[in-house]
């Protein structure tokens, strides 16, 4: 099947002719286009294109109760079926059908109705042995789709019409991010909160679903206390427990034995020797096997002495690791900084090398554990001349430690072991890329400078610091306004220092004491919500503060609190001019804080935490490659301010060495992401053919077409389909009739069910053009049984032959309503909350100006923020 | 109920849509459990590692010394290694044929972590486990009692990942530190704590009183809506407050005054007698005073040695865990079973003190409102399958003792794994099905009182119990 081309629907003729005057490339009819033709097609169709710059229809109108067709065709079965008991003679279940207000979107019976579908969808009602009452399959049906479409109007219309607040709290993920830019801590704070109720369009930020509870606060609480207690310091600085490791000694010691078996990197052999961690002395060329070992701290070590140069080295080749017995010395709290020197044995720009670390304990035979501590894998980059430190900071309270290394007795066993590996595709070709490390040294707790970074930020040096009160108030002051995001009155303050003077008594240090009171600060809604005060005292839509705007922003494009620049700026009065803002966003986007819109919206966008749960995908590298690739996309798109049709299709794909193999794209080496361009061959491009979107949406051992089409209706279009009916009937696999036939006739089969119908030839032929994609995303275009049908016919007759036919389909019929989905799923994003009725002029402006900004992704987020939508309470 | 229960596509439909919620099912929750709601009603878990002894049938031993009961659900016969529970025969149930799924295939030394929790805990690298099911009830009912909880074991502490020291677990799946010994617990639950404790108190109380304070005045320039927002925010320090509140009235309130004539309170595990009776009174006591109502013991620890490997002396035997290992030796399934039979003895005489106690707080016996088990995660030698398990009490809550209930199919005999003592039991493929342990933790929790379908993952009650 070729499923690169399609023949077109005749009132698209017209179009073509208009297009003649373009190349057609790579085409031998003419009556095909390419997918960039269509893109081109597409856009000048555009409702919101007009060239006489009429504002569009608005495309989303209020929906109306269908009353029409209930009095024609719906009340007649419900005489006939129901009244008998549900009437005036009988009301059994004080149900009495023919005086429900059939009107759902604004009557008061919307629960009867909601019963009633689901007594019909179960077939409980009319009971079976009620056969004068009996109801056809085919009214059943009807009366099934009647209700089940009022009830999702209802359901629209009802949620649409309410008015909803951006007032709320910081969601779970953001509070960690805040406490992090607040108080300059690198790590995951937040463990121990519940996680956040995701809305029915998969946002977790959204305002009508974070609630405070006793324990939310109570946990935050303490939560902010102890990371309080973490950043700031009192007293001398404690000493560290430094390891330092003897490369010369162990060596020698080694090479000494009485049956060491040495070689040398001259010997014919070393091919075969180097495959195994090894000592190496470059300057002899002497070497022998190493793979770790015991690892005592030196008491007379200096952290971070320069370390002097030594022919010695450890080469750890590629998947190798190297285990070090640290024993029982290592602190229970603080920072343990790893730092190790390295460099490449070869320069090969095919192969990569990074280090990660992993901890573990062998308490006692069968009662194990072992964790990745490394946040990220970090590159070995430097040659072999000049080698490069590099830099590992764990919190050793925060990882999984022995439980027994404080026992006096020597079982269960004390010690703990750090391994070092070398994560790396470079064991192909003829030169394996080996990681060459010559300085080893851990120590904890580590501390950059004393007292550190952190606590100076907090406890800044003053004149005052002798008045403890007076200067409890300064940093006070400081520390509020920084973490409520506006000017502080002094008499806000001054409750502080109340609290301060009354808690002062418990504690021997001044520090210890404003740890309490600052958690106190960061307890409150000035921290905790995004507040938003009414300055004029008017009730409604009102513009928000400088101040308010520039949180919104700041949680808006790096989840968090803005940082003093970013506040500055509003509090100048300056942040909302057209140029001051352009530059500000520019700014915020080339942060690496930016990562985090990235990341938190293209994941709640696109449901990516349905790839956590898919089991089928054993590869952990490709796992995590699929869960990485659109964020990728999506930043590529953004940075290189490029229009959101690339979403649709794109002539290329960003993708890393593990998923350019699964994609059979050539020449991508390491695990880092970068945009390639591809033929049309390869069948990529966008994100519907992104592996980790077909990956989730399939069953574990093949496609799920219904669920590829319920994904592309609700992330894609914005288009929800209705939720199934109750006690949908399962597709019976004991069934030697449905086991004979394909998926596809599969569905078909369960499509052609009365209860089913309606919503299921609206839902399946999308996601039968993803057919072409099995279950790990490959492509393919045969099945067990023959070849792969992808060929699908939508609701309205339009026929889609595979992908190809779906993405041209979307670029040329779909790409208004592909926009106005992007627009409304950032803005609801950026501002947190659901979308009404009433925001719908605001949006239709927002998609306007985006499609004359030709859908570009970088220009749609100034559009936001400049949008009165943005700009209100 | 439960068939709705699991549908929560249809309800997420309705969430937040302004369509009002009608479901008569939540009447039917709320009406289940009026009866006797002042009453206390307790659970515990004794766990002992290393499992039982099951010989095979062709073995002389079988006959005496396999642990599980012959015979029928109400006219079972108790081998030798339970006959000692033979006076509280119509107290106490019998079950076979329950494990965990998600670990049936990990050695038995691992295994200790997982029979509360139901976690796949695994037996190598990354380790994860998930709340445990006394911490289910103490979340639901710890607010009545002065502690949530008590959780005790042999050897104290959390012990290591896979080589657990505590039964309990909390909500993030981390494991609760267990109090080992007697004068540690019996202060914690008898002698008056500090003023530490309560200047922690009156500062979180001043904290949030400056926030009630500072919030109202932040609402006063909030819209109607959003301050019903800052309402919650204000509710949710207010419940807080009602909390340290409550905390303080502890604090105040005297310590409970208890007949201390059987403790021992210097007791060590190397008196295992003396140790084993003092820490059965200190449950017993903690409930008297219902000063708590969930309480953990655990046995010493998986794949022993140390000291806490002693308790087999109270039967004048060696290390605990090497009883398991030498079964196959003169008198190895007759030592192994003599432990076990010491077990349920002392397991026993706390049964029978509760049973002999009225229940100061309502009807019948303490028993009748306390539903204890004993039980293990390995069977045999380290077989983490059919887990040998007894259950005493319950009567006031619905619990029908004086049975022997087999579930599962394939291994009514109880000879799959028998005989074993070598590691290929535990690596050998399943031979018998089994059912979820976590089914009858449902059960419990529904009977203790908590709204629960589901446990670790499995919904559904276990049918007959």
């Amino acid at each position: 099947m070729n499923t690169s081309t399609v023949k077109i629907r005749p009132r698209l003729v017209a179009l073509i002719a208009l297009l003649a005057a373009l190349p057609v490339h790579g085409q031998d009819s003419s009556d095909v286009l390419s997918l960039q033709q269509a893109r081109e097609a597409g856009r000048k169709d555009s409702r919101f294109l007009r060239p006489d710059g009429t504002a569009p229809a608005d495309p989303k109108k209020i929906p109306k109760a269908n009353l029409g067709d209930y009095k024609k065709s719906l009340y007649p079965i419900l005489q006939k079926s129901c009244l008998g008991c549900h009437g005036p003679d009988r009301t059994e279940g004080r149900l009495r059908v023919d005086q429900l207000d059939p009107n759902l979107l604004t009557g008061q019976h919307v629960n009867q109705w909601k019963e009633i579908y689901n007594a019909l969808g179960n077939s409980e009602m009319p009971p079976a042995d009620e056969t004068e009452y009996r109801l056809a399959d085919q009214d059943r049906g009807l009366l099934v789709e009647w209700v089940g479409a009022e009830l999702e109007k209802a359901y629209h219309v009802r949620k649409g019409g309410q008015d909803y607040s951006a007032f709320r709290r910081m969601t779970r993920y953001e509070y960690n991010y805040a406490l992090q830019d607040l108080l300059g801590i690198p790590f995951d704070v937040v463990e121990r909160l519940p996680p956040e109720s995701m809305s029915d369009d998969g946002f977790l930020n959204r305002s009508e679903l974070l609630q405070m509870s006793a324990m939310q606060f109570e946990t935050s609480r303490e939560i902010g206390l102890r990371t309080l207690q973490r950043v700031t310091v009192h007293g001398d600085p404690p000493k560290p427990v430094v390891y330092k490791f003897a490369f010369q000694g162990e060596m020698t010691r080694l090479t000494s034995a009485a049956n060491a078996k040495v070689f040398n990197v001259r010997d014919d052999n070393y091919k075969q020797a180097r495959n195994t961690p090894h000592f190496l002395n470059h300057t002899s060329g002497q070497a022998i096997h190493y793979s770790g070992g015991n690892f005592k701290p030196d008491p007379k070590a200096i952290v971070g002495e320069v370390h002097s140069d030594s022919p010695i080295a450890i080469s750890l080749p590629p998947g190798r690791e190297l285990k070090f017995n640290l024993d029982r010395f290592l602190p229970d709290e603080g920072v343990m900084r790893v730092r190790i020197r390295a460099a490449r044995s070869n320069m090969n720009p095919q192969h990569f090398a990074n280090l990660r670390l992993i901890f573990s304990a062998h308490t006692s035979n069968n009662a194990n554990f072992s964790q990745v501590i490394s946040q990220r894998d970090l590159p070995v980059t430097a040659p072999m001349e000049a080698p490069e430190y590099i830099d590992f900071l764990i919190p050793l309270g925060d990882i999984q430690r022995n439980p027994f290394r404080k026992l006096e007795t020597t079982f269960p066993r004390r010690d703990e072991f750090l391994h070092i590996q070398n994560i790396s595709n470079g064991n192909r070709g003829p030169e394996p890329l080996g990681v060459l490390i010559d300085h080893i040294e851990v120590s904890a707790p580590f501390y950059a400078s004393w007292p550190p970074q952190s606590h100076r930020e907090i406890f800044f040096d003053s004149a005052n610091k002798g008045d403890e009160i007076g200067y409890a108030a300064e940093v006070l002051k400081v520390f509020m306004a920084r973490a409520w995001r506006r000017t502080v009155t002094e008499s806000e303050v001054a409750k502080f220092v109340e609290l301060f003077k009354e808690f002062r008594s418990d504690f021997e240090t001044f520090e210890e004491t404003m740890q309490e009171v600052l958690a106190t600060v960061i307890a409150s809604p000035d921290f905790l919500y995004l507040t938003q005060t009414m300055n004029g005292g008017r009730e409604g839509k009102e513009r928000i503060s400088d101040m308010e705007f520039a949180t919104r922003l700041s949680f808006f494009l790096w989840a968090s609190i803005p940082d003093v620049e970013l506040l500055g700026a509003a509090y100048q009065g300056d942040l909302r001019k057209p140029e001051v803002l352009k530059s500000q966003i520019a700014r915020m986007l080339n942060d690496p804080r930016a990562n985090r819109f990235a990341e938190h919206f293209v994941g709640q966008w696109l449901g990516l935490d349905g790839l956590d749960s898919t089991t089928h995908v054993r590869d952990a590298v490709l796992l995590a490659a699929m869960q990485q690739e659109p964020v990728a996309f999506f930043k590529e798109v953004l940075v290189g301010n490029e229009s959101v049709m690339d979403f649709i299709h794109s002539d290329y794909v960003v993708v890393n060495e593990r998923l350019a193999g699964h994609y059979r794209v050539g020449e991508v080496y390491g695990p880092h992401f970068r945009r390639v361009s591809v033929a049309e061959t390869v069948n990529r491009g966008g994100m519907l053919t992104q592996a980790g979107m077909l990956a989730m949406n399939s069953d574990g051992t093949d496609s799920h077409p219904l669920k590829r089409g319920i994904w592309m209706l609700e992330r894609v279009l914005h288009d929800p389909p209705p939720p199934p009916p109750p006690n949908v009937p399962e597709v019976d696999l004991t069934d030697p009739r449905i086991l004979q036939m394909t998926l596809k006739e599969r569905i078909e089969d369960h499509r052609n069910k009365p209860a089913c119908k309606s919503c299921h030839s609206k839902i399946d032929p999308w996601g039968i053009a993803f057919e072409n994609y099995d279950a790990l995303g490959a492509f393919r275009t045969q099945l067990k049984n023959g070849p792969v049908d992808a060929n699908a016919e939508l609701f309205n007759k339009q026929p889609l032959h595979g992908m190809t036919g779906l993405k041209r389909y979307l670029l040329l019929e779909r790409q208004d309503q592909f926009a106005r989905a992007i627009v409304e799923k950032m803005t609801t994003y950026a501002i947190g909350r659901s979308l009404s009725f009433s925001d719908n002029a605001d949006i239709n402006k927002i998609v306007v100006q985006f499609r004359r900004q030709e859908d570009r992704l970088g220009d749609l987020i100034q559009i936001i923020a400049q949008s009165e939508i943005f700009n209100s309470r | 109920m439960s068939d709705k229960n699991n549908k929560p596509s249809r309800r997420q439909f309705l969430q937040g849509t302004g369509i009002a919620l009608s479901l008569p099912w939540l009447e039917t929750f709320a009406s289940a459990d009026k009866a006797s709601e002042e009453t206390p009603r307790r659970f515990l878990s004794v766990y002992h590692p290393d499992g039982v002894g099951l010989p095979l049938r062709n073995d002389p031993a079988w006959k005496d010394w396999s642990w599980f009961p012959r015979g029928g659900e109400r006219n079972f016969e108790l081998t030798k290694v339970l006959d000692v529970l033979e006076p509280l025969r119509n107290d106490i149930t019998i079950y076979s044929g329950l494990s965990h799924p998600a670990v049936r295939q990990v050695h038995g030394h691992s295994n200790a972590d997982q029979y509360l929790t139901g976690a796949a805990t695994g037996g190598h690298g990354a380790y994860q486990n998930s709340i445990s099911l006394d911490q289910v009830y103490a979340n639901h009912i710890g607010e009545k009692t002065r502690h949530a909880s008590l959780v005790m074991s042999t050897n104290g502490g959390v012990g290591g990942p896979r080589g657990a020291q505590t039964q309990s677990f909390n909500a993030e799946g981390r494991p609760i530190p267990a109090m080992n010994r007697p004068k540690q617990i019996f202060d914690m639950l008898f002698v008056a704590s500090g003023e530490k404790a309560a200047a922690k108190l009156a500062r979180s109380k001043s904290s949030l009183d400056l926030l009630i304070e500072h919030t109202r005045s932040l609402g006063r320039r909030l819209s109607a809506k959003d301050q019903q927002t800052m309402q919650e925010y204000l509710d949710a320090v207010r419940d807080t407050e009602v909390k340290l509140a409550k905390a303080q009235r502890w604090i105040d309130t005297p310590v409970p005054t208890v007949d201390t004539s059987n403790l021992n309170l210097d007791a060590d595990p190397k008196e295992a007698r003396m140790y084993f009776q003092t820490m059965y009174e200190l449950i017993y006591l903690s409930y008297l005073s219902d000063s708590t109502r969930a309480v953990t013991f655990q046995l010493g620890r998986e794949n022993g040695e140390g000291p806490h490997d002693l308790l087999s002396k109270a039967v004048g035997l060696g290390g605990a865990h090497g009883l398991t290992h030498a079964v196959k030796r003169p008198d190895g399934w007759k030592n192994l079973g003599t432990y076990n039979r010491y077990q349920a003895m002392e397991f026993g005489r706390f049964v029978q003190k509760l049973k002999d106690t009225k229940e100061p707080n309502g009807d019948g016996t303490m028993l009748d409102n306390t539903f204890a088990m004993h039980g293990s995660a390995s069977s045999s030698f380290h077989l983490s399958r059919n887990y040998p398990i007894i259950s005493a009490g319950g009567k006031n809550i619905g619990f029908d003792n004086g049975r022997y209930l087999k579930f599962g199919s394939g291994n009514e005999d109880n000879q799959a794994g028998a005989g074993i003592d070598t590691d290929a039991g535990w690596r050998g493929k399943l031979e018998a099905e089994e059912l979820p342990l976590a089914k009858l933790f449902v059960t419990v929790l529904q009977r203790l009182g908590v709204e629960t379908d589901a446990f670790a993952g499995y919904s559904g009650t276990l049918e007959r119990v």
